[in-house]
């Protein structure tokens, strides 16, 4: 019984993906260092941070360097000895420098794919082998950290400033680069956390967690760094950055800060709002492609069709859920719990809701149930089906409101029920008239008045419901 | 015989229809069809229908807001009918909870800045447990809810279309 079950549902169409949210991956930034890279170091008048990038990364001067040399270091906390400052040398200039290259490409243009309002120019992805921490890099770090206060973008760049402010304070500890280049390797691997650094930075910490699975898998390793933890620390954020950017922030600061673009007030609460508005839209985006008749463009009227077809959902739970119980017993009247959603049926026929059994009972009641629950599953396959089917039988779909209004205004008339015509959208209340009562009844010229008046919808949250003045 | 269009067995679809169904036969064991009182009936189709929104909530595991203020509702319902003096104390408790939570998000709930207060109201009504969440997680769990009602009324109409005959 499964089996054939499952054979059933292996015909229906595919479910539909989940669009639900997409998250950032940010890697065109990354594909931006691929392709952009350089062997020499230039100098550019660019930001502050590209400077103090390439100042810090000046592969021709001596680099206080730890080697490079760690191979295949993919294991955490991995101590590696690291000799003597004096005797840093680059092991392998070329692999090192391709490494480094590459690795200062990635800091560089991750800190570039965030809009800097003081950038002067692009900032320059070069280079260069190694970040040879001078002592400007005390100047530089400084100037980092103003511009850091002066609102860095998000994510990657205020990795990238934190990274230089903890490269000035240790930039004594050479030594620690090694011993940060197999965590930096590794994490950079393996998206770890890398606890091996000195001078805790718990923030920092924080980071290595938040980085994924690096982009800058291979890349990260062998490169050469002149400052200790912080460097490592600088280009393990920068390799994950670019993927992790949005949740990097979090642990960063309580609120995300994004660069605001030129003329843009960079008040905390704007961009907060701002970044809430992008969030909602992106989910209304989602949520239009799950939901049919999703050409509004209006905020509001699309919210609207989605509480419709919530409630159009549910209510085809319902009717489903009633149909199972076997098409023999009497179907009693049902209240649902949503207030306003009504399925009101006096029947004691057949609740069998297919086509067959139009004929058995001649009673109203009956009919009516009958053919509630007829329009009830067509309007599970198609909207379009159901409200023909309700065209022919002499039907519409009406809001409950109005519903209530016409029948209190006819109770007074012979005819017990009330036929209308609406072929709009929607779950409403579906209202069937007695018997054969031509046009000429009184009640049915009301009605008919009514109906066209009521053409132009103003239907709207009603639920299907069928009533009995 | 094998299904070469079988479905994923992790897939939303094939975990709710399976719980579905062995909740279904349950029901079905526990009563005969034959009752005719439309008390009886309507209780049936509550029973199934309650069913129906545990599978699926069960299926969605506790990974949703949605879910799991469902399955709280659920299981405080059936508490309160087997015993009303717990079920009143663990649904004052949880409903205080959850009133309480509720409350202190409405306090802190800002005009957002976005305007759809109706609507987003109407909507948490809609989606269970919405009344705790802002309006991005709303619509987060919406979709995620609409996408699981769109299966369970697949799944439903396939299960009637088969006993239908």
């Amino acid at each position: 019984m499964h089996t054939e079950l499952l054979s059933i549902f292996s015909k229906s169409k595919p479910q539909s993906k989940k669009k639900k949210k997409e998250k950032l991956v940010p890697s065109s930034s990354i594909s931006f260092i691929i392709k952009a890279k350089k062997k020499t170091l230039i100098m550019q008048p660019c930001s502050r941070e590209m400077q103090a990038m390439n100042s810090l990364l000046n592969p021709t001067q001596q680099i206080p360097l730890q080697d490079l040399q760690i191979n295949g270091n993919r294991h955490h906390h991995q101590q590696i000895h690291v000799p003597s400052s004096s005797q840093f040398q680059y092991p392998t200039p070329t692999s090192t420098t391709h490494h480094d290259d590459s690795f200062l490409e990635q800091i560089l243009s991750s800190t570039t794919s965030f809009p800097w309002s003081d950038e002067t120019g692009p900032p320059n992805p070069e280079d260069n082998n190694n970040a040879g921490f001078n002592y400007d890099e005390m100047v530089l770090a400084s100037k980092l950290r103003q511009h850091q206060i002066n609102g860095g973008a998000a994510g990657n760049p205020f990795a990238a400033m934190k990274m230089m402010l903890m490269m000035q304070q240790q930039q004594q500890q050479q030594q620690m680069m090694l011993a940060g280049r197999p965590t930096v390797a590794s994490a950079a691997a393996g998206g770890g956390i890398t606890t091996n650094h000195q001078g805790g930075e718990g923030s920092m910490q924080a980071l290595y967690n938040v980085f994924g699975d690096g982009s800058l898998h291979g890349t990260m390793q062998a490169k050469s760094f002149v400052g200790a933890n912080s460097a490592t620390e600088m280009t393990q954020s920068q390799g994950s950055g670019p993927t992790a950017g949005e949740a990097v922030t979090a642990p960063e600061k309580p609120k995300q800060r994004v660069r605001a673009r030129r003329g843009q007030a960079t008040d905390p609460h704007s961009i907060a709002e701002r970044l809430r508005r992008v969030r909602i839209a992106e989910r209304m985006k989602a949520l239009q492609e799950l939901v049919p008749n999703a050409n509004k463009t209006d905020k509001a009227s699309m919210l609207d069709e989605i509480i419709d077809y919530v409630k159009f959902l549910q209510l085809q739970v319902k009717v489903l859920s009633m149909s199972r119980l076997g098409g023999a017993a009497a179907v009693a009247p049902l209240v649902s719990e949503g207030g306003g959603d009504c399925i009101q049926t006096s029947a004691n026929g057949g609740s069998h809701p297919r086509n067959s059994n139009g004929d058995q009972t001649p009673s109203a009641n009956d009919r009516l149930t009958m053919t509630e629950h007829q329009v009830a599953k067509l309007m599970e396959e198609d909207m379009g089906s159901a409200m023909q089917y309700l065209q022919e039988k002499g039907l519409c779909l009406m809001p409950i409101s109005l519903a209530t209004a016409i029948s209190s205004a006819t109770s007074r008339s012979r005819n017990p029920m009330i036929n209308h015509e609406n072929p709009t959208n929607g779950s409403h209340l579906l209202i069937q008239s007695s018997g054969g009562d031509g046009p000429s009844s009184p009640s049915m010229s009301v009605l008919t008045v009514q109906s066209a008046t009521m053409g132009n919808g103003g239907l709207e949250g009603g639920a299907a419901s069928v009533s009995k003045p | 015989m094998n299904n070469p269009h079988h479905l994923n067995p992790t897939s939303l679809k094939s975990r709710f229809t399976t719980r579905f169904l062995r909740a279904l036969t349950k029901i079905r064991a526990q009563k005969p069809i034959s009752s005719s009182s439309p008390t009886e009936i309507f209780r049936r189709y509550r029973r199934i229908k309650a069913a129906a929104d545990k599978s699926m909530a069960y299926s969605v595991r506790s990974r949703r807001i949605w879910s799991r203020a469902m399955l709280w509702k659920l299981r405080s319902r059936s508490y309160r009918r087997q015993d009303p003096c717990s079920g009143r104390r663990s649904g004052k408790t949880n409903q205080a909870i959850m009133k309480k939570s509720s409350n202190e998000n409405t306090t802190t709930r800002r005009e957002d800045g976005v305007g759809f207060v109706e609507e987003a109201d109407e909507l948490r009504q809609l989606v269970p447990g919405g009344e705790t969440m802002n309006l991005c997680n709303l619509l987060d769990e919406t979709a995620h809810y609409i996408k699981c009602l769109t299966t369970q009324v697949q799944v439903m109409k396939k299960i009637a279309d088969f006993y239908s005959f």
